[in-house]
């Protein structure tokens, strides 16, 4: 097929008409979508509707006209980075890490594209120009599954950058599966923070009318612009309905719902505020928060990516300690079940392992797959024969913010003692010494 | 239902004056959108019962411009459009999940309906692609949730007999229904979220040329009795809409949305046509319908749908030996179904009619079938019995199930009851539905009398002295009505007179 295609100087985008038995269509020549049947040719009919036609004997395609061009690249925008509306609104800085929150569809071919320029993001959410101006700027073009540590660092550097030379706050737009781990991963990384930075994804396509991306950046921007919260937050809708944003702690959000709009919720925290979208009122939910001031921020990113996070089920195996510890890591996070246990019984005991791991000064964190509530060293005896061998039993920290702590202290020490003493030092609002009834909704 | 068919073509034209159509060159295209009667939803498992009436939860949400080709000026009146608009979606148990509320991604397309969809394009001899690709058609008036209707071609370049000419079937498509719209406060719109994602399929014709509105409208009634010979498809209001698109003398085209009523088709085209007659320019447009076949300008013609794939689901491959598959159990046309039931069941051609614009057309098959009382009492009951009570009694036949038809009938062939019974019978399971037919025949005392029984009655009045034979009858049957025919007992009275 491809060999036909190329003989006839017929290209994706090419205007063809192809005869098959008696029936002819005529159309754009479309790239083949992923998965479908690989022997055929995808045609948009003048009706706009897309259709397969199976390539076999007795099928004939012919040029009809120089195709249109199929965007398959990003569109760099050659204007400026800034765009200003009104010169005394302030000025916010939105940086793009990826993900589909501001990107640009192909209508033709159904595909999204990044498009990152200022101008395209004022025309998407228009209510910006009532908000702020807005300096926008893509850093790196990375799903979230594919975030690393080295990720994190390049996005806290390019956020101390616009803070240090005064933006009022800064909005990184980010894929929503792992938007959660780069909020913690900020909140440790930006220290002496001075003002808010909103972590911003979407869980509807911006392709159509219904994009929470709209309402998500605009509260954002509002919350950035406006709030006198200094610390990193995840905003995203509250509800299922368009009404307000929930900015929370970036230590103390998860995903809790793999595609609901109101997928982020606050865990064993409440959130800081409620951001209305239309009336931008900004309410204020949890007093508990550090306040916006001067001064520069500080980037503290030094980083160790060798640690692992294990959940523990019935019947885990605990040779995956000996894998990690073999492969050189250097510290755990334990997703333990209930209040913070692992499997003690016979082979399935995980206690051997432990021990051995913090013998050799590999510090092991427990949090609990209840995702929920605190964990706790001594309630059982289970639990407490795992806190004599030394685990850190990490209060009410969720599992994977407890995994980019961990990361982020053996950054800094490599010594037991002091690793122990940081992981239970609350640094970004990972630790709520009191969790409030509400929390738990 | 068969109402409703009738009512249009009964229609008279409205004006004295005859309008050739020839002459005119009356030009109409047909779009005609049938709700598949599958169990689940096109791209979920929610019910397509729509049996709720009481909305669970009400969601309220906005709809934001979508990028476009066209630029920020396009943007900008999509902007200005959904400003002050708010959607209130009503959710009811059962039949609205997270995949209507946009909530979450689409589910596999439904078999069934991909099936019964392919179905009628194969009966109106279309080419079939050999690769379904499902597009997203942008739709920013709130009654998609997402934005977008679901939507994929599953036959081109088809064709119809109509009499003695051929009519082509440009396009058929599956797609989702829309959300139906309740009301409309200043911008504040309620929508009904339960009709949203019920598989449609839409049917479009080529240009009609040379049809007069009548056989516009007799087109549209043959596509729709193909679609129902499927057995696959919803019955009842709002369950088939047709738009027409309609021009005379090559002028501008006009379409008319939304006609719910196949009866009303005719008087519609003929309505437009003369409304633009009567205009100095017509101009291209969109007008839905009024409950009198009049219409109403709803906004100018709409440029060509934008649609892009829908990435959340892969193309389909229609495999051969599938279609080979369901060629083989095509259903019978309705056409040939009408002989059918003219020659099967000795049905005169009025009464087969009828009969095969019926909603109790399968259940009449299948009573015959079973019960085998006579096709001509159970066509008749089904017609015109049932009719004739919800019209002078007020009976609530919908409190009738297949059951109980099945019982009635098996005690008509077992000639345990007479014809004359039946109305009786149905007027009290009506009121009683709990009963059965058998009961209700015990407790009227409906069972039919026997020869012995009925000669006792005779005897007994005609010991009066110098009664005539009319009244004499007129007696019996005062006796004896619903329990024997009244031939029968004229036969009797005769005879035992002239002893």
């Amino acid at each position: 097929m491809e060999a036909l295609l190329n003989a006839k100087k017929i290209k994706v985008g090419d205007r063809v008409k192809i005869t098959k038995a008696g029936a002819a269509y005529e159309g754009l020549l479309m790239p083949r979508i992923e998965l479908g049947d690989t022997s055929s040719f995808v045609v948009k009919l003048d009706n706009g509707y897309n259709m397969g036609i199976k390539f076999e004997r007795g099928v004939k395609i012919k040029k009809l006209g120089g195709g249109q061009k199929i965007m398959q690249e990003q569109e760099k925008e050659k204007t400026s980075k800034e765009i200003i509306f009104t010169k005394s609104l302030p000025t916010i800085a939105i940086l793009g890490t990826g993900g589909t929150i501001a990107s640009k569809v192909d209508y033709r071919t159904g595909g999204v594209y990044a498009s990152f320029s200022p101008k395209d993001i004022a025309i998407k959410i228009p209510e910006l120009k009532e908000i702020a101006n807005i300096r926008a700027e893509e850093i790196m073009n990375i799903m979230s599954e594919d975030m690393t540590p080295e990720c994190w660092k390049k996005i806290a550097g390019a956020v101390a950058k616009e803070i240090n030379s005064g933006e009022r706050g800064v909005i990184v737009t980010h894929g929503t599966d792992t938007l959660h781990y780069t909020a913690a991963a900020l909140s440790f990384m930006l220290r002496n923070l001075p003002c808010p930075v909103a972590v911003v994804g979407s869980q509807r396509s911006s392709d159509r009318g219904s994009s929470d991306a709209v309402v998500n950046v605009a509260c954002a921007a509002n919350f950035v612009a406006n709030s006198d919260v200094a610390e990193v937050c995840s905003v995203m809708h509250g509800s299922t309905e368009d009404d307000y944003c929930l900015a929370i702690r970036g230590t103390k959000v998860r995903k809790m719902h793999t595609s609901r709009r109101d997928a982020f919720k606050p865990i064993n925290d409440l959130p800081i505020a409620k951001v209305w979208w239309k009336n931008k009122k900004i309410e204020i939910t949890n007093q508990n928060y550090r306040k916006r001031a001067a001064g520069k921020v500080k980037v503290d990113d030094k980083f160790e990516p060798k640690v692992a996070l294990i959940k523990c089920y019935p019947a885990a195996d605990p040779a995956i300690i000996d894998f990690y510890l073999k492969n050189g890591y250097k510290g755990f996070v334990i997703e333990g079940t209930g209040l913070g246990h692992t499997p003690t019984l016979g082979k399935f005991s995980f206690l051997p392992k432990i021990e051995q791991a913090i013998k050799n000064n590999v510090p092991v964190v427990m949090t609990s797959q209840c995702i929920y509530g605190r964990v706790h060293p001594t309630v059982y005896h289970n639990l407490r024969e795992l806190s004599k061998r030394g685990v850190i039993f990490a209060e009410d920290m969720l599992p994977e913010t407890a995994y980019v702590k961990l990361g982020w202290v053996l950054g800094h020490t490599k010594d037991i003692k002091k690793i122990k003493e940081l992981m239970l030092t609350n640094i970004a609002g990972e630790i709520s010494e009191r969790t409030e009834v509400e929390a738990f909704e | 239902m068969p109402a409703r068919f009738l009512k249009g073509l009964r229609l008279k034209l409205l004006s004295e004056e005859v309008i050739n159509y020839k002459k005119l060159k009356l030009l109409c295209g047909l779009e005609i959108h049938q709700q598949l009667n599958t169990n689940k939803k096109l791209f979920c498992d929610c019910s397509t019962a729509m049996q709720e009436r009481e909305p669970t939860a009400v969601i309220k949400r906005k709809l934001h411009p979508v990028a476009s080709e066209l630029g920020a000026v396009d943007v900008a009146a999509q902007y200005e459009f959904l400003r002050d608009r708010t959607f209130n979606y009503q959710i009811f148990k059962n039949e609205v999940c997270l995949v209507e509320l946009d909530e979450e991604p689409p589910h596999p397309l439904n078999q069934e309906a991909l099936e019964v969809a392919l179905q009628i394009a194969m009966m109106l001899n279309c080419e079939i692609p050999n690769e379904i690709h499902i597009m997203r058609k942008t739709v920013i008036d709130g009654s998609n949730t997402g934005g977008f209707q679901r939507t994929t071609i599953v036959g081109l370049n088809g064709r119809m007999k109509y009499k003695d000419r051929e009519i082509a079937i440009t396009s058929i498509s599956l797609e989702e229904d829309a959300a139906a719209i309740v009301k409309d406060e200043n911008g504040n719109i309620t929508y009904r979220l339960n009709r949203l994602g019920i598989p449609l399929v839409e049917i479009g014709t080529g240009l009609l040329e040379n049809f007069s509105p009548e056989e516009v409208q007799d087109i549209a009634f043959n596509i729709g009795m193909l679609c129902r010979s499927t057995g696959k498809v919803k019955r009842g209001i709002g369950t088939i809409r047709q738009d027409v698109n309609i021009s005379v003398r090559g002028g501008k085209r006009v379409e008319i949305k939304g006609v719910q009523e196949l009866g009303l088709l005719a008087r519609v085209v003929e309505l437009e046509v003369k409304r633009q007659l009567s205009l100095p320019k017509v101009v291209e447009e969109t007008r839905t319908v009024n409950e009198d076949g009049t219409t109403k300008y709803t906004r100018p013609l709409p440029g060509s749908a934008r649609m892009y794939p829908e990435t959340d689901i892969q193309p389909i491959v229609v495999q051969k030996e599938f279609l080979g598959k369901l060629k083989k159990n095509l259903p019978e046309l309705w056409t040939k179904k009408l002989v059918r039931l003219q020659k099967n069941y000795k049905l005169s051609e009025d009464l087969a009619n009828q009969m095969i614009r019926s909603d109790y057309l399968e259940l009449f098959e299948k009573i015959v079938g079973k019960t085998r009382a006579p096709a001509s009492i159970v066509a008749s009951t089904f017609i015109s019995t049932l009719k004739d009570l919800e019209k002078r009694e007020r009976v609530d036949a919908s409190k009738l199930t297949d059951a109980h038809y099945a019982d009635l009938f098996v005690n008509v062939a077992k000639g345990k009851i007479v014809k004359e019974a039946i109305p009786k019978i149905i007027k009290f399971l009506s009121e009683k539905p709990h009963a059965t037919a058998t009961a209700a025949i015990k407790y009227l005392d409906l069972e039919t009398l026997s020869a012995v029984e009925l000669k006792k009655i005779i005897d007994d009045i005609l010991k009066t002295p110098g009664l005539t034979y009319e009244k004499s009858v007129g007696i019996v049957m005062s006796k004896v009505r619903g329990r024997v025919e009244a031939e029968v007992v004229m036969r009797e009275v005769k005879r035992m007179l002239k002893k």
